[in-house]
């Protein structure tokens, strides 16, 4: 009997011990409703706030809040105005622009924002112990393949005017250098507070900047809090940003509904579970600058004959795809360019003709034809819909997946045939998003190997004017001559991302790949009643 | 005892270096330019160039791997590609959440497995016992990720007991402890039962109950004594699976944990996390065996280490 007791106490403290020791609140704290906190979900980018030395988006959400460049993409995505007080001056020849910052701003240490402080960070971004990843996007600047190369350590194409004036001398006239100054790459760092941080900088709370909020709690593991800058010179709307890692999409999604979180990316592959869910009002779908498209290596022999290439374009019913597979996650494409580009142009949907395709492909000796796809585990299910299109027409398309790593090395060697390709400019302009993959230098780096003299022309003369309007009609020529002449790649869509946010989240809006929360407030008075 | 220490010592430091040198030229022959990986996709091949120049990996990989290694046995594992942080320093900060997860764990699973397979040997063949071994079976065929997603589902997201993710207070390790042990629980408790059951039939537990011993004394005093050879050999093993196997877990609570940190790294393909995780995993595994041999001694004084009393 005593051993039976025994047992019955061990099984009862086994069973119910559990709930005992818990305190039963969830971990993330409840927002006081009299405050402003945002709480927001996020992957964790597991890298310094330092956007020199990665190129990570969900880094950019976090140190966007904190630092500021001369200019920035708007959620619109029009360039605007920020920390530079107008528009550069461009010297006739396009090489030297003429720069003036505004007057007063103060970093959130308190010291003045100057045009040291605009060199220290170019030349921090030029020293090759920075180890900095983004240069190519500002090395046409004079002197700085010489300050990378380690052959100078000053960067002679910037000179200093004045305490708020510079100028910038370029190797080659390029009418992208004012966008390429809009992106996080190139926000503007206090060269004292940056020195004093040296390597730490970016980690914990060393990151200073001009923006509305600045760093108060970052353990680099579980979240970061920030709060308002005091010394911004407009207004933060809220008093506390907590950004929560959450790296499990499910996980995340499951904090959201329990009330846990504000704000967080609803991934493509929940969107359908949650569509018709209790969280669907929440629901906000956004269309970044990118475009879907099947990666065609137009040096492999099977590929080469334009007939083969249109056949594969003509058996793909996009608009099926798009919202029966996709479930409205994607809007199909009619060329490269995405609608929110300059240099897009509104053409009729592709063509969806199976026995067209069949007949080109006969016509073209390649009736039994047979591809093999290389694809990451992410791309696998929408390239095995692709697959069941080619074999309507008789393709048989062989579908692969393999590792990250192992497929960046097949792609950039140039070995696989064909693949699955989503490909986002960095803002709203054709040189970032169509010149970077098809221009042929850059294809052939991309398993792509387009390579058209008259494309290369026309791109590389619209990336040295400075007139939009002609830079577009350009971009519109070099896109149909990409996608509907020579099916030099086969876009399939524009995808459509979303993210859900509780009802007294306000301002909430994504213009591109970054989730940027500074002009984000909460209406507390609906706040109250959830 | 101290010659054979030392003996196996000396072993464990040859095998982890042997696996160090594996690890490394594998991950070197492995397609996956961590440069690539790193700068994404639109580094032009100058900058994946000059990058590649500054990491030291255009050396030859016999250099590169003389180099960590020298570096290492100065305790310096290098400096990871992609976080920039000194490995040591980012292992350190993983290893102290995840030996909070095993610890937390591995206690449930012993004291859930030995109480229940204990049970289940004294109500041997009676309803008890077959309801614990139901349990035992289930625990150890349910995926432990999929238990993780119920337990966030009811305690966290319906009847918000716990956290569903996170670290930050103690009540958020409960669902990762439960979700993580549960399995090594069942392991335990079905090898607790059939040892125990070995032993319960032995002449010496017929004479303790002969002698008048409470059932008590005779189950935790004779037979589970005499049980505890295999159970320490399976707990042994579970111990160190439970340190380096925790992936799936910390990934689904979000538990920043060297799991979740080998995890990342090997798809980045961040030599030098990869080799510092291999490291941890290998040190783990071979201080756990060595633990676990010479509790044998411990155990059954008759097991002498190293054939001293040969």
């Amino acid at each position: 009997m005593k051993m039976k007791k025994a047992l019955i106490v061990f099984l009862l403290l086994a069973l119910m011990g559990a709930p005992v020791f818990a305190n039963g609140k969830a971990e993330v704290k409840t927002a006081e409703p009299t405050r402003k906190v945002l709480r927001f979900g996020q992957t964790n980018p597991k890298l310094a706030m330092d956007e020199q030395t990665n190129s990570n988006s969900g880094v950019a959400t976090l140190a966007d809040l904190v630092t500021e460049g001369l200019f920035k993409w708007n959620e619109d995505n029009k360039e605007e105005l920020v920390l530079a007080a107008d528009w550069p001056q461009i010297s006739a020849d396009g090489l030297t622009y003429t720069f003036k910052l505004k007057q007063g701003i103060v970093f959130s240490d308190g010291s003045p924002l100057t045009s040291k402080d605009v060199k220290f960070t170019f030349e921090r971004m030029f020293t090759p112990s920075t180890k900095a990843v983004n240069t190519y996007m500002y090395d046409m600047i004079s002197g700085a393949k010489e300050m990378l190369s380690g052959n100078a350590t000053e960067l002679s194409g910037l000179k200093i005017i004045d305490d708020t004036s510079f100028s910038i001398t370029l190797t080659y006239p390029f009418s992208g250098f004012v966008k390429n100054l809009g992106i996080s790459y190139a926000e503007i760092f206090p060269a004292k507070a940056c020195s004093e941080a040296g390597a730490n900088w970016g980690h914990g709370t060393t990151l200073v900047g001009t923006g509305p909020y600045m760093i108060k709690e970052n353990d680099e593991q579980t979240r970061v809090v920030f709060e308002k800058n005091p010394n911004f010179r407009g207004k933060a709307n809220l008093d506390e940003i907590d950004i929560i890692f959450i790296d499990d999409v499910s996980t995340k999604l499951l904090e959201y509904e329990a009330g846990n979180i504000d704000l967080c990316q609803l991934d493509n592959a929940m969107y359908q579970q949650y569509k018709n869910s209790d969280i669907a009002s929440d629901i906000v779908q956004y269309t970044p600058l990118g475009t879907v498209f099947i990666n065609l290596n137009l040096n492999d022999p099977a590929l080469k004959d334009i007939r083969v290439r249109q056949a594969l374009s003509l058996a793909i019913d996009r608009k099926t795809y798009c919202e029966d597979f996709l479930d409205g996650t994607g809007v199909p494409a009619t060329g490269f360019l995405n609608p929110s580009e300059l240099g897009y142009m509104q053409r009729d949907q592709y063509e969806y003709n199976p026995k067209k395709a069949k007949q080109l492909l006969s016509e073209a000796g390649a009736a039994n034809l047979h591809l093999v796809a290389h694809v990451r585990s992410k791309d696998k299910n929408e390239f095995v819909y692709i697959q069941n299109c080619f074999a309507q027409i008789g393709v048989t398309m062989d579908v692969q997946v393999v590792d990250n790593g192992v497929w960046y090395s097949e792609w950039q060697a140039g070995s696989i045939q064909i693949m699955w390709m989503g490909w986002f400019p960095l803002y709203a302009d054709a040189d970032n998003h169509m010149y970077t993959y098809f221009f042929s230098q850059n294809a052939s780096k991309k398993s792509n190997f387009y390579n058209n003299a008259k494309f290369d022309e026309l791109v590389t003369e619209a990336r040295q004017m400075t007139d939009d309007s002609q830079r577009a009609k350009l971009y519109q020529q070099a896109d149909t001559m990409l996608t509907q002449e020579d099916y030099g790649c086969i876009p399939l869509y524009y995808p459509r991302y979303q993210f859900v946010a509780k009802p007294y989240v306000k301002n909430m809006k994504v213009g591109n790949l970054i989730y940027h929360l500074n002009d984000v407030d909460i209406d507390t008075s609906l706040q109250k009643t959830r | 005892m101290p010659k054979y220490l030392l003996k196996r010592i000396a072993q464990a430091i040859g095998v982890v270096l042997v696996i160090s040198m594996i690890t490394f030229f594998i991950l070197n022959i492995v397609p996956g330019n961590p440069v690539q990986l790193m700068l994404g996709d639109f580094a032009t091949q100058e900058t994946i160039d000059r990058v590649t120049h500054e990491m030291g990996l255009d050396k030859p990989v016999v250099l590169q791997y003389l180099h960590w290694l020298g570096n290492m046995l100065k305790g310096d594992f290098g400096t990871s590609y992609f976080q920039r942080q000194p490995v040591l320093l980012l292992l350190g900060k993983a290893f102290t959440v995840t030996a909070k997860l095993a610890l937390s764990s591995y206690v449930l699973a012993l004291v859930i497995g030995v109480g229940f397979g204990i049970i289940a040997a004294v109500f041997h063949n009676r309803f008890l016992d077959k309801l614990l071994m139901v349990f035992s079976i289930a625990g150890i065929s349910a995926p432990n990720f999929w238990i993780a997603i119920i337990l966030q589902i009811i305690f966290g997201l319906k009847l918000h007991w716990f956290p569903i993710s996170g670290v930050r207070t103690f009540a958020a390790y409960i669902l990762p402890t439960i979700a993580l042990g549960t399995r090594y629980a069942a392991s335990i408790s079905r090898i607790t039962r059939t040892s125990m059951l070995e032993v319960v039939k032995q002449d010496y537990i017929r004479t303790a109950k002969a002698k008048g011993l409470s059932r008590l004394q005779v189950t935790m005093g004779h037979a589970f004594r005499n049980a505890l050879i295999p159970i320490v050999t399976v707990a042994g093993a579970d111990l160190s699976n439970i340190f380096t196997g925790s992936m799936l877990i910390e990934s689904v609570f979000s538990i920043p944990g060297i799991g979740k940190l080998f995890l990342d790294c090997i798809g980045n393909r961040d030599l030098p996390l990869v080799e510092g995780g291999v490291m941890y995993i290998a040190v783990i595994c071979v201080i756990v065996y060595l633990l676990v041999d010479m509790l044998y001694t411990v155990i059954d004084p008759r097991i002498r280490l190293g054939g001293e009393n040969e």
